[in-house]
């Protein structure tokens, strides 16, 4: 530990790595309002400065942070579906044989089908209000599915033979011994499907078109020609991206952290 | 547990074409530690395993005391690494709640004390090889298991740390029918009332 009045090179190390990470942000905000005076044409390209703007209004405004809850909450609704049914497949697959191989293509076509088909197809089968949870859902469940079945697969065998020896089976078994090595594959797998889901969603949400959401906003904006807009409630679904993403990996990792250090 | 004796009728054992075991034959008088040694590669492993239902013979019977519960540690230590040393220990105790959980944490805490392992909130995979051992040991006695098969439990400990160890294990096992592999011959002292067995040749005896 470093004395008083002394360097930390840790905290050094980090205040650089941040310090080098803003100039990059800022070189880019910089050369997109560079680019934006030079184009000198709204409708194809607006300024950091009047997007910022335009964010600003957009955010004083009840129905800017409504249609966030309303994508956030249906999204939300069909990641949690996805994560959940694909951990209980997951379960089953590991156990059946017959089930993981009756599995295998049905994951495979979710993985590799485009989800422009997937929002036509399941349009034609669900309402439009619906839609964004289902997409979300289908996006998570093969990537869910996948990372917890290998994470189960991974379990050591020499730890299996002494669970029996000890006669640990069924749910403590998967509790204590199958929970502690698929736990990283788990989190890998969410952090992916999280960021994967949302944008899927907005997409679907923007051919679906169902009320007061972010994808309606992000198509009237197109349809208008309201290029500030586009880009700021692009801007705001980066954003609710970002924060989404840490707020869930710092909930993971507290649960893991705590999961760890029980007594 | 219910009546009966450990007990190997004419077992043969074999690797692909490696012979372990070849006829072995032995009671295990229930209750009494019983100390098997023999040269490296004699089947002392194997014996083991085959006590505890983790091999099958290729011919002839292993007989166990119907539900008898197992307690075992193996050569390598098998913890649950990303665990605390006291979560690994309770590992055949996983229904404990309430009350009872907080007693058999109370001598968890005691017991690693006592076989000097640091009583805090680390995971086992930061403790050190020899710790580790340690824990895996605790996990066996504390158990409640009516028979206990420990294979080369104290390898690589020092004289300290296994008088330490054996100070706090041996009233433990008084009692149980106790299977203890080792190179070591001299580590039947360690066990009160022990009987030693040596493997040889493919075969089991009482030395």
């Amino acid at each position: 530990m470093p004395r008083a009045g002394e360097k930390n090179p840790e905290t050094d190390g980090r205040l650089r790595t941040w310090g080098v990470r803003l100039l990059a942000v800022a070189f880019w905000l910089a050369a997109w309002q560079l680019a934006a005076w030079a184009v000198d044409a709204r409708i194809i390209l607006v300024g950091p400065l009047e997007v910022l703007a335009r964010l600003g209004e957009l955010a004083a405004s009840g129905e800017f942070w409504a249609s966030i809850a309303t994508s956030l909450g249906r999204i939300g609704l069909g990641f949690l579906g996805g994560v959940t049914s694909g951990v209980a497949l997951a379960a089953v697959a590991s156990r059946l044989h017959a089930v993981r191989e009756l599995l295998a293509p049905l994951m495979g076509a979710l993985k590799a089908v485009p989800v422009a088909s997937f929002v036509i197809l399941v349009l034609l089968w669900v309402s439009s209000r619906d839609l964004s949870v289902v997409i979300s859902w289908i996006m998570a469940l093969p990537i869910v599915y996948t990372n917890v079945l290998e994470g189960i697969a991974q379990t050591d065998p020499a730890l299996l033979e002494m669970a029996e020896v000890f006669g640990v089976r069924g749910l403590d078994r998967a509790r204590l011994v199958y929970l502690s090595r698929v736990l990283p594959y788990f989190r890998a797998a969410v952090s992916l499907a999280l960021g994967l889901s949302w944008k899927a969603g907005i997409a679907a949400e923007v051919i679906g078109l169902p009320d007061l959401t972010i994808g309606e906003h992000l198509y009237d904006a197109k349809v208008y020609l309201d290029t500030p807009s586009l880009f700021a409630w692009t801007v705001a679904i980066v954003v609710v991206s970002v924060v989404l993403g840490a707020v869930v990996s710092r909930a993971l990792d507290a649960a893991l952290s705590w999961w760890e250090a029980r007594p | 547990m219910s009546g009966g004796a450990f007990e190997l009728r004419s077992v043969e054992k074999s690797y692909g074409p490696l012979r372990v075991l070849s006829g072995a034959s032995a009671r295990f008088e229930p209750g009494r530690a019983h100390v098997i040694t023999g040269p490296s590669g004699a089947g002392k492993t194997t014996v083991l395993r085959l006590l505890a239902g983790l091999e099958r013979t290729d011919a002839g019977e292993v007989s166990r005391p119907a539900d008898a519960r197992l307690g075992m540690t193996f050569q390598e230590d098998r913890l649950l690494d990303n665990l605390t040393a006291t979560a690994n220990v309770r590992l055949p105790h996983a229904r404990l709640r309430g009350a009872d959980l907080e007693a058999f944490l109370a001598r968890e805490r005691a017991a690693l004390a006592a076989v000097g392992l640091p009583v805090d909130s680390r995971p086992v995979r930061e403790l050190s090889g020899g710790q580790r051992r340690r824990v895996a040991i605790l996990r066996c006695v504390l158990a409640d298991a009516d028979a206990l098969l420990f294979d080369e439990p104290l390898k690589g400990m020092d004289e300290k740390t296994v008088e330490q160890l054996m100070d706090y294990v041996a009233p433990l096992l008084a009692g149980k029918t106790v299977f203890w592999v080792t190179h070591d011959p001299r580590e039947k002292d360690l066990l009160p009332n022990s009987l030693l067995w040596t493997v040889r040749d493919g075969r089991i005896f009482p030395a």
